[in-house]
């Protein structure tokens, strides 16, 4: 049997990795703001602005669409900070460092990533109002044709672990990185994962831009907690990256946990960076290079890495 | 085998959840809420699973049917009347005798269940069966995995003629109706 | 979560999956009304794999083949519906009286 923490452990530090991370994510994006627009100015700004921010959003009065639904719209934050909670839970720090780790961690991780798009769907559909059903429909196609390249980037990874768990893909890649031995995953994942957590370049469902897209009927508590959840989730993105690709805790010198949290950060920043560098992608041309580019390229990483296996 | 007070709990709120989601599904006006409900009704089951011990299968139905709900809800935005549910509408046929049909079905399986007299040989260790599983594929059942893998490349390329740009009577964006059938005509016949 | 529990409840979601598929009129509420019931199959089977098949692999191999099923179903269900909507407008089950052509 598999090593469990307590339910108590579990709920705390997943807590407390959410609340940490979820921070985080909000300093690194000013941060990475700051510093493509080359002046960084006072670190004390940094790290208040977003708790005033976040502060405002509470104060905000509520509004209301015509005829919602009412259960849909508030379940969908819930739904998506619960998963990217779900998804975070099973990332490890250490060898032994670890909230769960089932046997199939992989594809526990990959069943909390299809659900994302059921939770931005709600969150779109629910307001009734045809700006946030356009956002949820262009998450939805962006979705559906990121499954595939993002399911098979992650099998890649499983390969050389001959398991699914994901505490066994990353013991596995103690002789060579997976980031050294596929080259082609790390870059596929973090464009799928960066459209999952649909931020930056693909965020084509959210935008300000694209007519606020899903959560343009959201105000106060309601945004703050979407924004919590969205963000909740990319540092599940983030983790599961370093976990998969970067080598986990692997790495010299700095004890385990410390490299996992470096490199969740790395990765963080690069995303975040992203975000402010590159220009919006459209829809149908993220859906053809999805389909046309980033699957042949997934299958191609799947075939070279299990022929080096063999 | 996990047992348990809290296992057990467990259970009943995901079987009493998917139950109740799964008639919820006939029971709403909106089909995009339908879809929603059939969702929770397959994530309940999706648990059930894997609190019996085979995570795979239980995560896969998760991970499958969250994909297919979405399709599923975009097909309906696309060709069904009143996909959102803003006027309510009853859109059922043989109504009562579909009621006793279900309700025979469930009282001879359960009966089935409650009645029948099944061997107890509980799994010895749940903890290996997705090795199991991963072995089973690739040895002894590889014939059948491969007919699976065959069946789901011809439904892909089957489902593609139906549903491709060229149909039979023209192309999708031009008018591909059926000749005999006129633009206005009810087509009920 | 008795053997006898886990049975009743697939046995509930059969029932309501056939009352579905009987009864509506809408092709992808009939789908569903499909799903439901293979959904009910899926829980039996996997349950008598847990406790009466001793384990043995053949058991969940089965239910790889269901999923396999249910994903064929879904597949050309949602095939089918876009081709007839192109040829006959129809989107529920009275407008097609003729399956003829």
């Amino acid at each position: 049997m598999r090593p469990y923490v307590g339910a108590e452990v579990a709920l705390l530090a997943t807590a407390a990795a959410l609340v940490a991370g979820v921070y985080l994510v909000a300093v690194l994006d000013r941060f990475a703001a700051a510093l493509v627009a080359g002046a960084v100015g006072s670190w004390r700004r940094l790290l208040v602005v977003p708790l005033a921010a976040a502060a405002a959003l509470l104060v905000q009065q509520r509004r209301t669409t015509e005829r919602p639904d009412g259960a849909g719209w508030a379940v969908a934050p819930a739904l998506f900070f619960g998963l990217a909670a779900f998804a975070l839970a099973l990332v490890p720090l250490g060898p032994d460092l670890v909230i769960a780790d089932p046997s199939t961690g992989f594809v526990a991780f990959s069943a909390a990533i299809a659900f994302v798009m059921i939770a931005v769907f709600l969150h779109g559909w629910s307001p009734n109002s045809p700006f946030a059903l356009h956002g949820a429909y262009r998450y939805g196609a962006a979705a559906l044709s990121f499954q595939i390249p993002f399911l098979l980037a992650m099998l890649a990874t499983a390969l050389p672990a001959e398991s699914l768990s994901i505490v066994d893909i990353v013991r596995a890649q103690e002789p060579a990185w997976n980031v050294l031995r596929q080259p082609l995953g790390l870059p596929l994942y973090l464009v799928v994962g960066v459209g999952v957590s649909f931020w930056g370049p693909l965020n084509l469902s959210d935008a300000s831009d694209v007519a606020g897209g899903t959560s343009v009927e959201d105000s106060g508590v309601a945004r703050l907690l979407w924004t919590i959840a969205r963000s909740a989730m990319l540092v599940a993105v983030a983790a599961m990256g370093a976990a998969g690709f970067l080598g986990g805790w692997w790495g010299p010198i700095l004890p385990g946990p410390a490299w996992m949290i470096a490199k969740t950060g790395a990765v963080l920043l690069a995303i975040l960076a992203a975000g402010h560098l590159l220009a919006r992608v459209r829809i149908a041309t993220f859906v053809l290079v999805a389909w046309a580019v980033l699957i042949p390229l997934a299958l191609l990483n799947v075939f070279v890495s299990g022929a080096i296996l063999l | 085998m996990i047992a348990g007070p809290l296992v057990d709990a467990t259970f009943w709120v995901f079987a009493l959840g998917s139950i109740v989601a799964g008639y919820r599904v006939f029971r709403t006006d909106s089909m995009v809420r339908a879809a929603f409900y059939l969702l929770a009704s397959f994530a309940g089951v999706g648990g059930i699973v894997v609190l019996l011990g085979a995570e795979f299968l239980g995560m896969v139905l998760i991970l499958m049917m969250a994909g297919e709900m979405l399709i599923m809800a975009i097909v309906m935005v696309m060709f069904m009347m009143n996909p959102a549910g803003l006027n309510p509408m009853v859109m059922v046929h043989q109504n009562r005798r579909a009621a006793v049909a279900g309700i025979v079905a469930f009282v001879a399986l359960a009966a089935v269940g409650l009645l029948g007299n099944f061997p107890a040989r509980p799994v010895p260790d749940p903890s290996t069966a997705t090795a199991e599983l991963g072995t089973e594929l690739l040895g002894d059942s590889m014939l059948v995995f491969q007919s699976a893998g065959v069946a789901l490349l011809s439904t892909m390329i089957g489902a593609v003629v139906i549903a491709g740009r060229k149909g039979r009577f023209g192309v999708a964006e031009e008018d591909s109706i059926e000749p005999s059938l006129q633009p206005d005509e009810e087509p009920g016949r | 979560m008795t053997t006898e529990a886990v049975l009743v409840v697939a046995a509930a979601l059969f029932g309501i999956g056939v009352y579905g598929a009987l009864s509506q009129q809408s092709f992808v509420m009939l789908m569903m009304g499909i799903e439901l019931l293979i959904n009910g199959a899926i829980l039996a089977l996997v349950v008598l794999w847990a406790r009466a098949a001793g384990g043995s692999p053949q058991g969940q191999m089965l239910g790889v083949v269901f999923m396999t099923v249910m994903a064929v179903e879904m597949a050309l269900g949602f095939a089918l519906i876009t081709g007839v909507y192109r040829v006959r407008r129809a989107d529920i089950t009275e407008k097609l009286r003729r399956l003829k052509g």
